[in-house]
């Protein structure tokens, strides 16, 4: 007897039709048919010839084509049993600090080495993105990248407009300098394009729109996936947008997320423990994929980064991403800004004028 | 704090957890660290490289105030160099051991001044790990290991292969990095030895440790922790290049790492093996062969726990810092 035993970090994800298989070790994601992904279940309970009976033997051809799929992607691999000793990946989740991710929109008039910032950077912040609307010299960067010297940060990504006058050895010599940004993403470029510096270890991303403000923040496409064990096992409990983040807004406060309405404070006068002993800032921490309208049906929705910000109906937080034009109904992608039904939305956020 | 300590207690709040280890190229310290922090849990952590920030030996961590030490490392690299005017690869390795020796002479007096049973692992037994001893001892629990032999002659190899179709040699201490006066790199890395290639090997030798070659099916790491032994399976057989040694990452194809079970005696057989060497951590690597026979390989107390805690998804480090503050907590129930 054979069977095919799936590794226990290749998970699969079933939606209302399509099912997606994601590869959290390879980080790689394949779209199935529901039809694969129910063989593929069959098979982690029984041998191939059971599921050849099962299925019939006019499905023969099918069952051995997904199995040497599962073979040749190498998902999995066949043996004279199913070896029980390969036990479920634990998919739970935590992680040693209070907040994982920060968001800075950064402007000249806020003192960023303040109680405040000195506080939240003493928690072990994994990653920051410092957002800057407006053209900032050099001296200036580099004052504010100073800041974050000696903290445990791991990178630090800069989002700022492009200037013709900074060239990539600038960069280059400027990341070396500072080695935990570890990529730049310049907006208001001439062209789109995406280079590397520090012997390609850090990107550069030119992006020929501008990004003004929030505003344009929580688009979901494809190319923003991603299959790994971060985001699938915290998905799996909590909301992958706003779980453990913070962020400062350009006028000094204090939300989960720049695009979010709330605020929790100035951190001109507000410690990180009365945000952190804020219930209502945690309030969308544990909203699931699993329980957001529409996613819940989505096999995308443990590679997907939530949206909570632009919802298709603010009224309801369990609605879907309004800046989402994927229908896993019908396995179809749309223009999301054109579709009927978001106008409503679209007006209440006054995204009229970035999607024109 | 659990609730049953009552105020009582916070004079023995000073006692913290004491860890040895270096200040950089440490990632696995960095992270239980961190998690001590979040937990809250006081630990003090010293570096080899504050060792040369000390006055005299009243800086050095004191028995009293330590409840339990996890000794990780020693230290990355000296903050001083020391060379002659004209220096020449003899003299720059003679003094670079002498300092080695001067520094261990100073760093193992805390064996001696913080109290044994205070060590996670015994850190004489650690410093002193005989891998032909602990292959012994595996196999007088019980625990399967492949054919192992030292040999000095080709004859010896030659009757070996008799019995067993092929052979591995590997270092009886540690495998070294070698570097040339170009720049060119070496890595030492097990090899095999079979009729084929036999016309290879000398007539005589420096002594050596073979062992017969186990047609694996899988690799077993486990770390073990106070008792309990998380695994990871590691299938590396389907990539010809890494069919030998899975340290030899391939980048392009790399193995696969998932969570795994072993056999509940073989556990309890490792678990008596890590006790009789007064280890209450570290990792252990074994091999499963085509029939699914367990061999035990080798023992690394001071392992690299995040190859196996990341893939398998077992928060190893958080799990490591909640098992040193246990025993915080113990001494204070002691001390009620
Ligand atoms: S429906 Fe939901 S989960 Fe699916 S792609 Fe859109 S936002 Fe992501």
């Amino acid at each position: 007897m054979e069977y095919l035993n799936l590794y226990a970090n290749c998970q699969l994800v079933k939606g209302a039709n399509m099912s997606l298989l994601c590869d959290l070790q390879l980080r790689k994601f394949y779209h199935l048919p529901n039809d694969t992904a129910e063989v593929l279940t069959f098979l982690q309970q029984g041998s191939i010839d059971e599921c050849i009976a099962h299925y019939g033997e006019d499905n023969r051809e099918a069952i051995t084509g997904y199995i040497d799929y599962v073979i040749s992607k190498e998902l999995g691999f066949i043996d004279n049993r199913l070896l029980t000793e390969l036990i479920p990946l634990d998919l739970s989740w935590d992680r040693y600090s209070d907040i994982t991710n920060v968001i800075i929109e950064y402007n000249n008039g806020i003192d960023y080495t303040g109680n405040f910032f000195r506080e939240l950077f003493d928690l072990h912040i994994q990653g920051l993105e410092i957002r800057y609307y407006q053209p900032a010299t050099l001296d200036n960067i580099r004052a504010l990248l100073e800041v974050f010297n000696g903290t445990t940060l791991k990178y630090i990504k800069l989002v700022l407009p492009y200037d013709e006058a900074v060239t990539l050895p600038v960069w280059d010599r400027l990341v070396k300098q500072y080695p935990r940004v570890k990529s730049l993403l310049l907006h208001t470029a001439p062209v789109n394009k995406v280079e590397k510096v520090f012997d390609g270890s850090v990107s550069v991303a030119c992006f020929s729109s501008s990004i003004n403000s929030c505003l344009a923040c929580g688009e979901i496409r494809t190319g923003y996936f991603t299959a790994n064990m971060e985001l699938f096992t915290e998905s799996q409990h909590h909301n992958t947008c706003l779980n453990r983040k913070l962020s400062v807004d350009q006028h000094g406060y204090i939300r989960n997320c720049p695009s979010m309405r709330e605020n929790f404070g100035h951190v001109g006068d507000t410690s990180l423990q009365e945000v952190l002993d804020n219930p209502a800032f945690h309030q969308y921490a544990n909203i699931r994929k699993d329980e957001i309208a529409v996613c819940k049906d989505c096999e995308f929705r443990h590679v997907c980064t939530d949206c909570r910000a632009y919802i298709e109906n603010p009224q309801d937080r369990y609605s879907k991403p309004l800046k989402c034009g994927y229908n896993p109904y019908t396995n179809t992608w749309d223009d999301w800004t054109e579709h009927p039904l978001k106008q409503t939305a679209i007006a209440a956020y006054g995204l009229e004028e970035i999607i024109k | 704090m659990p609730a049953v300590l009552t105020h009582q207690h916070h004079i023995f709040m000073s006692q913290q957890i004491l860890i040895l280890s270096q200040s950089h190229l440490e990632g696995a310290t960095d992270a239980v660290c961190q998690w001590m922090n979040h937990l809250r849990i006081p630990h003090l952590r010293v570096n080899g490289e504050d060792f040369f920030h000390f006055q005299s030996l009243a800086d050095l961590p004191d028995n009293a105030s330590i409840a339990t030490v996890w000794y990780r490392r020693k230290i990355n690299s000296f903050p001083v160099k020391y060379s002659f005017k004209q220096p020449d690869f003899q003299t720059q390795y003679t003094i670079k051991r002498f300092l080695v020796d001067e520094f261990n002479g100073l760093h193992a007096y805390l064996f001696h001044t913080i109290d044994r049973p205070k060590w996670l692992n015994d850190p004489l037994s650690e410093d002193n790990l005989n891998k032909l001893h602990v292959l012994a001892l595996a196999r007088k629990y019980g625990i399967k290991t492949p054919f192992t032999e030292v040999v000095t002659t080709k004859a010896m190899i030659i009757q070996l292969l008799d019995t067993h179709p092929e052979l591995i040699v590997k270092p009886l201490s540690e495998c070294i990095f070698l570097e040339d006066a170009s720049g060119g790199q070496y890595k030492m890395l097990t090899k095999t030895i079979s009729p084929a290639n036999l016309q290879a090997v000398p007539e005589q030798f420096f002594p050596s440790l073979v062992q017969e070659k186990i047609n694996k099916k899988f690799e077993i790491r486990t770390v073990y922790l106070e008792g309990t032994c998380y695994s990871m399976a590691i299938f590396s057989q389907n990539n010809q290049r890494t069919k030998e040694d899975f340290r030899d990452y391939d980048t392009q194809r790399p193995n696969r790492t998932v969570p795994y079970q072993l056999p509940a005696e073989l556990e309890q057989q490792l678990h008596q093996l890590m006790q009789s060497l007064g280890f209450r951590t570290g990792s252990i690597d074994l091999m499963v062969d085509m029939q699914g026979n367990y061999y035990f390989l080798e023992i690394n107390p001071a392992g690299q726990f995040g190859m196996v805690s990341y893939p398998c998804n077992y928060f190893l480090e958080k799990k490591l810092a909640q098992a040193l503050h246990k025993n915080i907590m113990h001494e204070e129930e002691i001390h009620q």
